[in-house]
């Protein structure tokens, strides 16, 4: 009984708790400093109304799908890639696991000077004249998103690769042995015994890309801070700027319920699925 | 004293949160929040407690000297607690509103102080001012609060200026103007040469762009018209702040179209590689400076518009303030004292690196003719500015970011800049 007590005890303090004090925060106004006021729902009734934030959200979708979309296909991609054991195998799955080895700040370094105006960027633009294309990545409100997602992904697929790899190495080989004698090919033997057999890993990297995608603030932050104007403004950036810039901790209070919110349904509904799955 | 300065820490601060994102979204945010109650470093009985965040390692040394000296002397003991700047910035709340505060920190005279000593959370220091009897008023007015007592002691003060080396200027054949009208003709001679007159750095730093709104605005529509936007006594979507974003559409064409791409410090090394005209800048941005090309700087104030405006120019000053709970007013009150004393100043200013202006008047600067010229200039303004988020808040500053940035991008748009800023302002006044 005490090894069930003691973490639940501990998770009370730390985690269970100060999740319940976010709730009840996001019903006042608060400063920090001031004791908080109760104020009802009017953060919500902001929230609603509140351009910055519908952005915010709209660019937290864009990166949910394209960063979980593609760190999901490339992480997986390079794990079938680099299952078979062969020469250097092992030195490729490290170079691709090596920005994961990195501090998202020093990542962040790295990338701003590929960005930086006659930068890397730049420079590899000229040099296959596509010189017109060039703009300032991430001072620019129409690219600031997409090249922040770029670093992420870098990062990250690295991580979803070394996830699926053991999954893949889990798989029972005498299971494509059987496929391929039954006349299955590559593909079919992907698609009806690879990816079936992956279930479980699957329901943990959906849960990891989704809460990674939600609490994506460093390399948000380190890079563009959310700027220029809000254009790579994410709902966890927006967050921290609301609550420890603005001094606004119940408005930044709602939107960190918004965000559990989020990321509760879709890792719930993912898991109801599967449960019904499991049942049937 | 470059971490000081309001877009240092910002700068700085972007090392101190990449941690923050390592922890679950909504269970971290009500965990900090909710540690404000939370107790700090206790003071126990005798020393003083002195929350610093001058982390730059000069700033830092200087610092340390300057307590060692103080603790040599016998008239009480202090101890240092140096915080990266990000962090001193995000906390300094929470440690005045814990039970059991630090006694004295670093910080920003103006707004971001009296906020502060408007919620009680102050230590009167009037007592430290009775012998500060040859400070200029100006500095008095600046530390006292709303209730007519002062609550900060200042340290040194620096100023701002277009920044251009001395051997650029003169290949070029231009000369530092006085007006709005010479102000243009100069940009317009530099990018006949092909050098993109006006240097920025908004990457990173979007800050530095309300060194321009201020210093438009106050030499448009003067200082206390300035200080009553910033606090929120007057609307940013007023004609008169437009007509501050009219001249402004004026210079736009002359700026460093990749100023909107990197950080001010990179706009330093552009402006000494005479890749840029001139740069906007505080004293502080020599600290990314290498010591040979200090000598090639000079500066001159921000062109006159309006010759009926007083002259008023941007002067952020930094010093110190104390918790109103401290255990150890005596204590602290004679740390203050002998911060705020000649000999401390002058070690101060020796052992940092950066251009500054020592608070006490006996206290001599370093005799650069940069310096001497910094502080003629000061000492001509009829009035004082801190810098927008020390004469507003720190809550304020992104809204003027997001809209600056905007408007320097997309000057057409500025009826619509100016009204998301209203409304972005009122939420930060309402709270």
């Amino acid at each position: 009984m005490a090894f069930v007590l003691v973490p639940f005890a501990v998770e009370s303090v730390w985690v269970f708790w100060p999740a319940i004090q976010g709730f009840w925060f996001s019903l006042t106004r608060w400063d920090g400093m001031t004791p908080p006021t109760f104020v009802g729902t009017d953060n919500y009734v902001e929230l609603a109304g509140d351009a910055t934030f519908r952005g915010a959200l709209v660019n937290t979708v864009i990166w949910l799908v394209l960063f979980g979309g593609l760190s999901v296909l490339g992480g997986f991609g390079m794990a079938l890639v680099l299952q078979k054991e062969r020469r250097f195998v092992g030195f490729y799955r490290a170079a691709l696991f090596t920005p994961v080895v990195f501090s998202l700040v020093v990542t962040a370094l790295v990338w701003r000077v590929f960005y930086q105006p006659d930068g890397i960027a730049d420079t590899l633009l000229r040099a296959v004249g596509l010189e017109q294309l060039i703009r300032p990545w991430l001072a620019d409100p129409q690219t600031a998103l997409y090249a922040v997602i770029l670093p992420a992904l870098w990062r990250q697929i690295g991580y979803v690769m070394v996830l699926f790899l053991a999954g893949l190495k889990a798989i029972d080989p005498a299971l494509h042995e059987a496929a391929r004698m039954d006349g299955a090919n590559a593909w079919q033997r992907l698609r009806h015994v690879t990816i079936p057999q992956l279930k479980g890993v699957n329901a943990v990297v959906l849960s990891v890309i989704v809460i990674d995608s939600l609490r994506s603030f460093d390399i948000v932050w380190s890079l563009t801070k959310g700027g220029p104007y809000h254009s790579s403004e994410l709902l966890s950036t927006y967050m921290y700027s609301t609550a420890f810039q603005s001094l606004r901790l119940g408005y930044a209070s709602a939107i960190a319920v918004v965000i559990f919110v989020l990321a509760l349904a879709v890792i719930l509904g993912y898991l109801v699925r599967a449960f019904r799955e499991e049942a049937s | 004293m470059s971490d000081f300065d309001p877009g240092r820490r910002r700068f700085l601060g972007h090392l101190g949160l990449a941690g923050l994102g390592a922890l679950g979204a909504s269970s971290f945010l009500s965990a900090c929040a909710s540690s404000a109650s939370g107790p700090t470093t206790s003071n126990g009985s005798g020393a003083v407690t002195i929350q610093s965040n001058l982390s730059s390692p000069q700033a830092k040394a200087a610092m340390e000297k300057l307590i060692e000296t103080f603790n040599a002397q016998g008239k009480g003991t202090a101890s240092l607690n140096t915080i990266a700047s990000e962090t001193f910035r995000t906390q300094l709340p929470t440690y005045l509103t814990s039970a059991n505060p630090p006694d004295l920190y670093t910080w920003y005279a103006g707004s971001v102080a009296n906020d502060y000593a408007s919620k009680n959370l102050l230590l009167d220091v009037s007592e430290v001012w009775k012998s500060l009897d040859d400070y200029p008023q100006s500095l008095r007015t600046l530390s006292t609060d709303a209730s007519g007592k002062q609550i900060f002691v200042p340290m040194n003060n620096y100023w701002w200026g277009f920044f251009y080396r001395k051997s650029n200027f003169a290949k070029w054949g231009v000369q530092e103007p006085k007006t709005w009208t010479e102000f243009l003709a100069l940009c317009e001679t530099l990018k006949s040469k092909g050098v993109p007159p006006i240097g920025i750095g908004l990457g990173d730093t979007p800050w530095v762009a309300s060194a321009w709104f201020d210093y438009l605005n106050i030499r448009i529509n003067g200082a206390p018209f300035h200080r009553e936007l910033l606090a929120g006594k007057q609307r940013f979507d007023d004609p008169k702040v437009k007509a501050v974003f009219t001249r402004w559409r004026e210079a736009l064409p002359y700026f460093d179209p990749k100023g909107k791409a990197y950080p001010f410090q990179e706009a330093t090394t552009a402006l000494l590689a005479g890749k840029t005209g001139m740069f906007l800048i505080g004293t502080f941005f020599a600290d990314a400076a290498p010591k040979d090309a200090l000598g090639d700087l000079d500066f001159f104030r921000f062109p006159i518009i309006d010759p009926a405006v007083p002259l008023a120019e941007e002067a952020p000053t930094d010093g110190f303030f104390a918790s109103a709970k401290t255990a150890n007013p005596t204590g602290t009150k004679a740390l203050l004292s002998y911060l705020a004393g000649v000999e401390a100043q002058e070690a101060y200013v020796k052992a940092s690196s950066g251009i500054v202006l020592p608070a006490n008047p006996k206290a001599k600067a370093s005799d650069s003719p940069l310096v001497a010229k910094g502080k003629a200039m000061l000492n001509e303004a009829k009035e004082l500015t801190q810098f927008f988020n020390r004469d507003s808040s720190d809550a304020l500053q992104p809204t003027a970011d997001t809209a600056l940035t905007k408007f320097i991008d997309k000057p057409d748009q500025i009826d619509a800049i100016l009204r998301e800023w209203q409304a972005g302002a009122e939420k930060v006044f309402k709270g």
